[in-house]
């Protein structure tokens, strides 16, 4: 547009806005200093918002991840500690067994003394398989209840499984079950104790050797669920250092997308300063001026 | 035949029309800021010979004298009625952004407080539930997630609401406004009228009248076209507002009840004028009702039902896992969420006061955790809401450049209007001086003419 008539009118308004619009933008620039933050409104960058939207929830959801993690690792860590008294108290089982078993250097009251002792691992077992982790049975399941087994060495609780999340779409189960390590009724190691037990007081060789074989294979059971609880922290442990490097990158994806770049953010706030400044002396300089001030 | 005297009447007419010259400039120098004034000049014509020669007649004068042919007012209809053009366009940009800005602001994404933490939060109480499901505090933890999601959602919905309320009270000031100024522009152009056909100067009037249009250009994008005998008629989409000395009457036909509140209608405007009544549509408005009605009718309802839908999904999809589990008690799992189908988003609240009433289990009387740890990865409502903020943020981006763009636009084009009618100084004075200095010529030519006669009179036949 070429301007073919100027009024004094015009300069005021193009000085105005002028001032006003470099006004703004040192505003503007201003605010994304004082705030840190590149994005002060959704509209400042549409997809920006959703990106960081985004970036925002996985983050809070990584930190989840690792508080979960890291409460998993402690009940796994209670899991394993039992499982390395258990295994002991097996192989002290084994132990007694096989002095039971040899008769020649022992008489009835050694074997009963042994037995006393049998009676007491068996009892020790009991209370390990149903230690507590927060108020809850380690072995038990799914259970309500304070306890995996009766004092008969009867399973009480409930089969399920307890899963912790370490990631989008990853449970981890961070409980044995509890049948798996110490069997149920019968079957259970507290009667198998209880048939070494009796075995030892009755002088019974073919029974203290059924006994032998039958705690050989549960200090093989015990052994290999200890395995699997080895396994799953180790992989609750490598989850966990994966979210903290995901965690990072989260940070430094959100402060690329939310936050200023300081010194590029201070350079724009001078500049806009300095046009501001240019603004108000331009002004200043133009609006004096008229014929007035040359006709005497 | 001239006379002896013709020459003092052509210096007179001289000194009349200079002094009106300076009177006009010294108007311009003191209306230099008056909203609406458009500069004027004094035309001066030159009085001789008749321009039609009568039969028989002889004209043997050497002119006599000037004469002010009339006052101009230097303006031009074809930019005022650009200026009116790009100013509805502006006002109806700028109105938008203003509520829009509002809107946007009360969001409050991306940060730690909004819709979008509260929903991560939620999820991660339900984590928590599914680490400690023995744990009371952690389905308290999970209620009261449950309750900020709902206030979140629910003072976005409000938000948007009162600005709903605001803006229909906005709608009724401008339609009072509108017929306001509809009929001075009515009563403006009945005093142009009757002042051309008395001859009168109707300049101040034409001032005023310009000033009038493009304040109904503002408020409801209007058309203006100058009439016969300078008045100005105004159509809003076609329908007269102003035609001559009459107004039409703009009101709310329907959508905004009289006390502001919505009607449940849709919002429709209706003009009644001389010739009967018309209906204008909402849309067909521009100016600042047209963008305020577009507020009311398309942003913000959209925006209000994304919400809605966004509650509702969330809503849904966590009853519909939440019922299927046992709650602590053992008792079956009842509706977490509640809310009214006709405004989920504001109606939207916890239905669980007991903190043992939080569904974590699948099997009655256990602790089992599969449903907390469903509920522990459930996004929906994330995925809608992000794309709802996205959509509204990029509605806003768009209002924001056009209302900028749009600025530049009109202020080139007042600027160019500004060059055509405004008032500089430098030329007034100069004006001015012309004037003064020309009436000095005049003065001294009386002198000239007295001193002549003098001769004539007085010294003619004196020897001494």
């Amino acid at each position: 547009m070429t301007t073919v008539r100027l009024t004094q009118n015009m300069m005021v308004n193009r000085s105005q806005s002028a001032m006003q619009n470099a006004l703004v933008r040192l505003a503007d620039a201003q605010e994304q200093v004082s705030s840190g933050k590149r994005i002060n409104r959704p509209s400042d960058s549409p997809t920006d918002t959703t990106s960081a939207m985004r970036l925002r929830g996985s983050l809070k959801a990584t930190e989840q991840y690792a508080r979960n993690a890291g409460d998993g690792l402690g009940r796994l860590a209670v899991v394993d500690q039992t499982l390395f008294t258990v295994t002991d108290l097996v192989g002290r089982a084994r132990e007694l067994a096989l002095q039971g078993a040899n008769t020649g250097s022992a008489g009835q009251s050694s074997r009963d003394a042994l037995a006393a002792e049998v009676d007491q691992i068996r009892d020790e077992l009991l209370n390990q398989a149903n230690t507590q982790y927060l108020t809850r049975p380690v072995f038990g399941g799914v259970t309500a209840g304070a306890a995996a087994y009766d004092d008969d060495g009867s399973f009480v609780g409930v089969a399920g499984a307890i899963t912790r999340r370490v990631g989008d779409d990853v449970n981890v189960r961070v409980d044995v079950d509890g049948q798996a390590v110490f069997g149920d009724g019968a079957t259970s190691v507290f009667a198998e104790l209880d048939a070494l037990s009796t075995a030892l007081r009755a002088g019974d060789s073919a029974g203290l050797a059924t006994s032998l074989d039958a705690l050989s294979d549960r200090a093989t059971t015990v052994s290999t669920m200890h395995a699997t609880v080895g396994a799953t922290y180790k992989r609750i442990e490598t989850a966990q250092s994966g979210l903290v490097d995901r965690k990072l990158n989260l940070t430094t994806s959100l402060s690329n997308i939310e936050d200023i770049d300081l010194a590029e953010a201070s350079i724009e706030v001078s500049m806009r300063q300095v046009a501001y400044q240019a603004a108000l002396a331009a002004t200043a300089k133009t609006l004096q001026p008229s014929l007035m001030d040359f006709l005497r | 035949m001239t006379g002896t005297f013709s020459s003092l009447n052509t210096a007179l007419s001289a000194l009349r029309y200079q002094r009106i010259a300076m009177d006009v400039a010294s108007n311009n120098i003191a209306n230099v800021s008056s909203e609406g004034y458009v500069r004027r000049r004094a035309e001066a014509v030159a009085l001789g010979s008749p321009q039609q020669v009568a039969m028989w007649s002889r004209y043997d004068g050497s002119g006599d004298g000037v004469a002010l042919s009339g006052i101009t007012r230097m303006g031009d209809p074809f930019l005022d009625m650009r200026s009116r053009r790009e100013h509805g366009q502006q006002s109806y940009l700028d109105a938008r952004v203003a509520v829009l800005d509002r809107v946007e602001g009360a969001i409050g994404e991306p940060g730690d407080t909004g819709v979008s933490a509260a929903l991560a939060d939620f999820r991660n109480a339900w984590q928590d539930l599914q680490s400690h499901p023995e744990s009371a505090a952690a389905r308290s933890q999970v209620l009261a997630a449950g309750q900020s999601v709902a206030d979140a959602l629910r003072v976005q919905a409000s938000n948007i609401q009162g600005e709903m309320s605001d803006q229909r009270g906005h709608v009724l000031d401008l339609v009072a406004e509108i017929n306001v100024t509809a009929q001075d522009l009515a009563a403006v152009n009945q005093n142009i009228a009757d002042a051309a056909a008395a001859g009168l100067d109707t300049n101040d009037l034409a001032d005023q009248r310009d000033l009038l249009a493009l304040k109904l250009a503002d408020l409801t994008g209007g058309d203006a076209k100058l009439g016969a005998n300078g008045v100005m008629n105004v159509t809003v989409a076609g329908v007269p507002l102003v035609t001559g000395k009459d107004a039409s009457t703009l009101a709310v036909a329907s959508g905004i009840a009289a006390d502001g509140s919505a009607d449940g209608a849709p919002l429709v405007f209706s003009l009644t004028g001389p010739s009967g009544t018309a209906t204008l549509g909402a849309a067909s408005l521009k100016g600042e009702l047209g963008g305020t009605s577009e507020l009311l009718t398309g942003t913000l309802p959209d925006y209000l039902s994304g919400l809605d839908s966004v509650a509702r999904q969330l809503a849904d999809t966590v009853n519909a896992l939440h019922t299927t589990g046992y709650d602590a008690n053992g008792a079956a799992g009842q509706p977490f969420f509640s809310y009214d189908p006709t405004g989920a988003a504001s109606s939207l609240t916890v239905a669980i006061t007991d903190p043992n009433g939080v569904v974590s289990s699948a099997q009655a009387g256990t602790l089992d955790t599969s449903i907390a740890e469903a509920l522990g990865d459930l996004s929906v409502a994330d995925d809608a809401y992000q794309r709802l903020v996205n959509g509204f943020a990029t509605q806003v981006a768009s209002s924001k450049r056009a209302s900028t763009n749009q600025a530049l636009l009109t202020s080139q084009v007042d600027g160019a209007r500004e060059q055509q009618v405004g008032v500089n100084f430098d030329e007034e004075t100069v004006n001015l001086l012309a004037a003064q200095r020309a009436y000095e010529a005049a003065a001294r030519v009386m002198t000239t003419m007295d001193s002549v006669l003098d001769t004539l009179i007085n010294r003619t036949g004196v020897t001494r």
